[in-house]
């Protein structure tokens, strides 16, 4: 997709201090198991008492960073709401499937049934702020928050004044045990300020939620431009590497130019050798900070947006950092989520 | 000048019908596929009415072409079956011969296979070969596997925006197109029965335990269906280039919130309406344009109230001919914007209005009725489809008849 | 009468999670939805499953319920009429 768009206002809430305060001041949040657990907020500063009283954690979740998102871009009703899921309310679905159970078939609360749809979060952000306008929500694992942004993109080229993004996940006990049954976390438990040195098989969980205000023009307030994106499905191991080329010519770089890449290495013996596509490029990973999610991509947006508008690396989140870069006038993001759906982003300094 | 969008394939499976020619065929007939289910376990299974695909998942595996293949779930099976059929009718053999899209459509994902093991699944006790069903709790499964199955490769995606997923899929679709990121995109969603959307439904009163009564009176809910349909989208330069046959052209879409309810619509039926007059401001066309609406028509208390309101807001006193066809495939969620399209196509084709099944008396709150009997040889040029769904998501399409 | 009213208005808050409401703050007679606590129609359906759950009183009709919720007074006469009944 051709056409830049500009970053009026982020937010995230992840397992790491990223909603409140200067997030760059807070230390690394170091986890003890291999499920990472976002930092949550006080909800009511956000949501009404009469609405949070039913909301499940996700709803929650999302709903907070998409207000906190508006609120720092100074808009409070969006051109269009589109999100990305993978699994959307998890803690609702298990429930609704419990209940089914327990009261068999009978007499079952729709609560958890309603919110367990993944459109909830969406349609709660329209209704809150009372847009009115275009939303839509992807649910497609490592491409969910990927067509989300596309989709931005699109409405954006189309005429939309400005698009509310976002993506959003969270990881329960349950869930996490059902896909250690695939093998996708490490047998060992490793904390993840240690991720990167327990090369193995799988990886950490994590979840967080990320939204962006984005428009088709830029201002004094924007944290950075996308400048472009390309989702890749199932390539073949070469095919990274030929596509990053010409992904990168299409904006007139080629590997020297990118100052950074954030990339979704995971230490996951099993996928990581597509990240070797990046050698000789500087590279810091980012999801010993956020685990592993189908929207990781989403938090690593909001990270290098962040270091875009400060031209800066925030040091305590990144031991493995030897020195700042010169400058961070472009910075690609390369994630994949175990080996299926693989993403660049290209971010760039205004 | 952005490109005309147009639709060169179809393919589908309902209740009534295993493909295209066969949905036809019983809705000439006034065939419901509505009665009881025969392979959802579940407390309401004489209780509820379902419109469900008569095969069972294993000879889906046959009529799908993976027979004897494992981890593919109901919802997958559905939609491979529609999209085979999509992709013949559309004279394409390989689906690589052109970067071609796939927008897909899911509610629940594979929800009808994994609920029957979910308790398996999370005891660390049992183990077997349920093991298979894991990795398809999510709704990327069906999209992915079905992708795969037929080598699309190029850019996938899945939406759930409840009862108009499929519709905003083929909008997507479109979209994509016309902004020229690609010439070609198949469109449409895929649901298959579970005891999950079932219990969830009825939990929210929201059934009949009668069959379905759109537009009716004495309506009181939906009955569940299960199917999958796919559209071939292709771009008019495609086409010329392909040489193409055209069944009709996707004109004008749009997709509004109503910004009112968590699951109920606003009683003026204003996310209808918009969602309505966008479309047709889209496609350049006025009400008068319009002379079949396939109506969401879900039969439940409130969106009946909702889109009748919209549509005489609409059209007035010259509200077009309207029907419900959920009174033959049910309630199909993530695939009934895709269905009807499919429909609405077969109205412009051949020149037909459906009957909306089992409407006796007017409702109170409008003055307008849907049409109850089958009209051969009217002249259908453009249809509205409406999709309208939970989280206040609406969705219309306005398909219209290709004149080259 | 009155201990059925205070058992109801226990287990409304409970069931709907009405946080910072006590069971006196809950008048009889006033409006349950609407002005009153602010209820919706998903807390309907809510107080219909109470009603099931705690009563084994199952109301079919949304617009028969309505009636039933109008305040904890008029729930709980419904629920003496069922159990007498």
């Amino acid at each position: 997709m051709k056409g830049k768009c500009y970053i009026q206002g982020m937010a995230a809430i992840s397992p790491q201090h990223t909603f409140e305060g200067d997030s760059s001041a807070q230390p690394m949040v170091a986890g003890s198991s291999n499920m990472l657990s976002c930092v949550e907020p006080d909800y009511r500063t956000f949501i009404p008492a009469n609405s949070l009283r039913r909301m499940s954690r996700m709803l929650k979740i999302g709903l907070t960073t998409a207000l906190k998102c508006m609120q720092d871009s100074g808009i409070a009703v969006p051109g269009a709401i589109v999100t990305g899921t993978g699994k959307g309310s998890l803690q609702d679905t298990e429930r609704f499937i419990k209940e089914i159970r327990d009261y068999e078939e009978r007499a079952l609360n729709p609560t958890p049934f309603i919110q367990s749809t993944y459109n909830a979060v969406n349609g709660l952000i329209a209704l809150q702020q009372k847009c009115t306008q275009y939303n839509n929500t992807f649910v497609h694992r490592g491409f969910s928050f990927e067509n989300a942004l596309l989709d931005s993109m699109l409405l954006l080229h189309e005429g939309a004044e400005n698009v509310l993004a976002g993506a959003f996940e969270e990881i329960t006990g349950e869930h996490f045990y059902i896909k250690s049954r695939i093998g996708q976390w490490k047998s060992e438990t490793v904390p993840n300020n240690a991720l990167h040195e327990h090369f193995s098989p799988g990886t950490i969980s994590g979840e967080g939620a990320a939204f962006f205000l984005l428009d088709a023009k830029p201002s004094d307030k924007s944290y950075a431009a996308i400048a472009g994106m390309k989702t890749l499905y199932k390539p073949s191991p070469e095919k990274p590497g030929t596509a990053l080329q010409q992904f990168l010519q299409q904006h007139g770089l080629s590997m020297p130019d990118v100052d950074l890449v954030l990339t979704g290495s995971n230490a996951d013996s099993n996928y990581d050798f597509y990240y070797d596509v990046l050698d000789g490029m500087l590279q810091l990973p980012f999801k010993h900070l956020c685990g592993e999610y189908d929207t990781a991509s989403a938090f690593a947006l909001w990270l290098g947006a962040k270091m875009v508008k400060e031209q800066q690396v925030p040091a305590q989140w990144f031991p493995m950092l030897q020195q700042q870069p010169a400058q961070l006038k472009n910075v690609l993001i390369y994630n994949h989520f175990f080996g299926e759906q693989h993403t660049f982003m290209l971010l760039q300094s205004i | 000048m952005a490109e005309r969008v147009f639709i060169t394939g179809m393919g589908m499976i309902t209740a009534i019908g295993d493909n295209v020619a066969g949905n036809l065929h019983n809705l000439r007939l006034l065939r419901t596929g509505l009665g009881y289910t025969r392979h959802l376990d579940t407390i309401y299974k004489e209780t509820l009415p379902v419109a469900e695909v008569v095969h069972t998942t294993e000879q889906l595996h046959e009529l799908a072409g993976v027979a004897g293949m494992e981890g593919y779930t109901r919802t997958t099976l559905l939609g491979l079956v529609a999209m085979r059929e999509a992709l013949q009718q559309a004279g394409i053999s390989d689906v690589q011969d052109e970067p071609t899209g796939f927008i897909n459509a899911s509610t629940v994902g594979g929800m009808c296979d994994t609920e029957n093991v979910y308790f398996d699944i999370i005891n660390p006790e049992k183990s077997g070969d349920f093991l298979k069903f894991i990795d398809t709790l999510d709704c990327a499964d069906c999209t992915q596997r079905i992708a795969d199955t037929v080598g699309l490769n190029e850019h996938i995606a899945t939406i759930s925006t409840a009862c108009s997923s499929s519709a905003n899929a083929l909008m997507f679709g479109a979209r994509l197109i016309r902004a020229g990121v690609l010439r070609r995109v198949i469109c449409g969603g895929t649901e298959a029965l579970t005891r999950f959307t079932l219990n969830g439904f009825n939990s929210l009163k929201n059934i009949d335990k009668r069959p379905c009564m759109p537009f009716d009176q004495d309506r009181n809910g939906l009955n569940l269906g299960e199917g999958a349909a796919y559209l071939v989208l292709e771009s008019e330069t495609l086409v010329q280039e392909r040489q193409s046959a055209v069944l009709a052209e996707l004109r004008g879409y749009a997709n509004s919130n109503e910004a009112f309810h968590p699951t109920a619509p606003s009683p003026e039926g204003d996310g209808a309406y918009a969602a309505m007059k966008n479309a047709l401001d889209m496609g350049g066309l006025t009400p008068a344009d319009v002379q079949y609406v396939n109506v969401h028509g879900t039969a439940t208390l409130t969106n009946d109230v909702a889109e009748g309101m919209a549509l005489q807001r609409l059209f007035g006193q010259q509200t077009p001919k309207f029907s419900s066809t959920k009174p033959f495939t049910g309630h199909t969620l993530a695939a009934a914007g895709a269905i009807e399209a499919i429909y609405s196509v077969l109205a412009i084709q051949h020149q037909l209005v459906f009957p909306n099944l089992h409407f006796k008396d007017k409702m109170e709150e409008l003055y307008i009725v849907p049409e109850t009997r089958l009209l051969e040889g009217y002249p259908v040029q453009n249809v509205i489809s409406n999709s309208f769904g939970f989280g206040g998501n609406n969705a219309s399409l306005l398909i219209s008849k290709y004149e080259g | 009468m009155e201990d059925l009213k205070q058992k109801l208005k226990v287990q409304i808050i409970e069931a709907l999670n009405l946080q910072d409401t006590r069971p006196e703050d809950i008048d009889d007679n006033a409006p349950l939805f609407g002005e009153g606590l602010g209820l919706d129609s998903i807390d309907s359906l809510e107080l219909m499953v109470l009603l099931e759950r705690h009563y084994h009183i199952k109301v079919e009709d949304p617009r028969e319920g309505r009636k039933i919720l109008q305040s904890v007074a008029s729930m709980a006469e419904f629920i003496q009429s069922k159990q007498t009944a």
